[in-house]
């Protein structure tokens, strides 16, 4: 049980096709890190898992314990056990973290959590994650450090204690001490709860606290190799270079950017020399 | 809490005073304040209602208005804020009688203040039409008005900031929000600074629009419907409005009514 599958997926926003056939299967307990360079299809991998209208899947399927999850509603994905700790977390100006948590604890229980269990839950969690005490009441995310918003994402995880969380570059803006409370907190929730994990991101030091046991190197829209957990240090140490020699592949952005500089320098050239485009 | 049936004549005292104006014909109320006061004014029914308020030199009086009727109501309203007199009003419109609200604050002495603040959720037709103007030296008019219209609903804000020839070093500020869940609903707000003095601070802001698709995504990714992010964006827009009046008791009160009728329209 809790396993997601996920078969031949294409995701494309505006018309554009990011994702060109993405299949992968996350077990239950497992951690998986989604690797590779920028703009080749990790974020849109996981908002097209939680459901972002932006991302239009145009082919493939998406199964969550047995249950077709292109056919729920992004809330309804997130009551099924999916989280995603966002990798740019919305302010919610007016609604007080407190408000909104409760609610979204209250959404996934047929009782609603009581006042005392709620302020007592809420306080534990503010003091994992080291954040200051008056969270509860500040606005949900506004006015809030790029630090403070990836550690009230991990927040919410806890609260929430969903069964398979993806981690969406959540180590970015955090200092070397808050990497360290955030990977502790997320891997005290995993021994907990055994939830599982797809991780995506660019830090060894982040990863090193995880460890994922799998590694998946998504370039251009396509999971172009796979590995165990040491893939993710060899890409580390080593790049994405020898990748692209060893598959004779490119990634999507260094395509697009070649292209754009071609253009622009011949365009540039024949101006320059009085000459017709 | 003092029934209001007819024309009435009023010193409110000290502290928190409670009337309930529940009227079959028009009715005329007004009052002189001298004191510190809180005045919470519940309308349960009335066709039409004129309020003449009188903040005299040094006063501090806070209105809150809570319209509960389930009809229309007519208000036409004047106040006039003497020297170094302070007077906060404040608009609760969440039930679905119809309003027409026609509003003037005159400040009339020196280091005068004046605040209106409305808070409106609607599936009626609510109109405001507030003025507040600085007559002399040394004042400051502000405003600020949230609504959330719902389905069928329909707002129009005409707020007016004045500053007349002579009143320097005046402040007239205006902040109108309004908040549509639907493209077919009827939201207006018309912001009007009208300065006829050359030292004088005065700014506006209004905006009306659907809550941004990207929050909504994201609060639904934590497992609240579309409803309930409705209703906990209502509550945020709406809610200042409560902490208006100081005494806890009554505050608590109109959050719990505030929240059911948000509760109760945001599930429609």
């Amino acid at each position: 049980m809790n396993n997601l599958k996920i078969e031949n997926l294409h995701v494309s926003v505006e018309d554009k096709e990011i994702l060109k056939g993405v299949d992968l299967c996350v077990n239950a307990g497992e951690i998986h890190a989604l690797m590779g360079p920028n703009g080749n299809g990790k974020s849109t991998l996981l908002a097209a898992i939680m459901g972002h209208p932006k991302y239009k899947v145009t082919e493939g399927t998406i199964y969550y314990n047995d249950q077709d999850v292109l056919s729920m509603t992004v809330d309804e994905r997130s009551r099924a056990g999916l989280f995603l700790a966002m990798q740019y977390p919305q302010e919610i100006p007016g609604v007080t973290n407190s408000d909104f948590l409760r609610a979204a604890m209250n959404a996934r229980r047929e009782k609603p959590v009581s006042l005392f269990t709620f302020i007592k839950a809420m306080e534990k969690t503010i003091a994992d994650l080291e954040m200051k005490e008056d969270l509860a009441h500040r606005f949900l995310n506004e006015g809030f450090s790029g630090g403070e918003k990836k550690r009230n994402e991990i927040v919410q995880m806890e609260m929430l204690k969903p069964t398979l969380s993806m981690l969406d570059e959540v180590d970015s803006g955090l200092d070397v001490d808050a990497i360290r409370i955030v990977g502790n907190a997320i891997n005290k929730l995993r021994d907990e709860t055994n939830m599982s994990i797809i991780v995506v991101s660019h830090y060894q030091r982040f990863l090193e606290l995880v460890r994922p046991q799998y590694t998946h190197v998504l370039v251009d829209g396509r999971i172009v190799m796979e590995g165990d957990g040491e893939l993710a240090g060899k890409i580390d140490s080593e790049g994405y270079d020898w990748i692209y020699k060893e598959l004779n592949i490119q990634p999507a952005a260094k395509e697009e950017a070649r292209k754009q500089a071609v253009s622009l320098g011949a365009c540039a050239v024949n101006r320059s020399l009085g000459r017709e485009g | 809490m003092l029934q209001i049936q007819e024309n009435i004549q009023l010193v409110p005292e000290a502290g928190l005073s409670e009337y309930e104006i529940n009227a079959e014909g028009p009715v005329e109320i007004t009052f002189d304040a001298y004191a510190r006061s809180d005045i919470f004014v519940r309308i349960r029914n009335a066709a039409e209602i004129r309020i003449t308020g009188n903040v005299h030199e040094y006063a501090e009086v806070t209105v809150l208005y809570w319209n509960e009727s389930g009809t229309e109501v007519v208000f036409d309203e004047n106040y006039d804020v003497q020297e170094n007199a302070v007077l906060k009003i404040a608009y609760g419109e969440v039930f679905q009688g119809n309003t027409r609200r026609n509003s003037s604050v005159l400040l009339n002495g020196r280091q005068a203040q004046a605040t209106v603040s409305s808070a409106v959720l609607t599936q009626a037709e609510k109109t405001f039409q507030l003025n507040v103007e600085s007559c002399v030296p040394d004042t400051i008019g502000l405003m600020n008005n949230y609504s959330v219209v719902l389905n069928g609903g329909k707002y129009r804000m005409d707020a007016t900031g004045v500053i007349r020839k002579g009143a320097h070093r005046s402040e007239s500020h205006q902040t109108s929000r309004s908040l549509c869940f639907d493209p077919k609903m009827n939201s207006q707000i018309i912001p009007k600074l009208i300065i006829d003095d050359n030292d004088v601070k005065a700014s506006h802001a209004a905006s009306v629009g659907r809550v941004d698709e990207e929050q909504l995504y994201y609060m639904q990714s934590r497992g609240l419907t579309e409803q309930q992010c409705t209703a906990l964006i209502s509550t945020g827009y709406l809610m200042p409005i409560v902490n208006t009046i100081e005494n806890d008791e009554l505050k608590e009160k109109l959050r719990e009514e505030l929240e059911g009728k948000i509760a109760e329209l945001c599930s429609m």
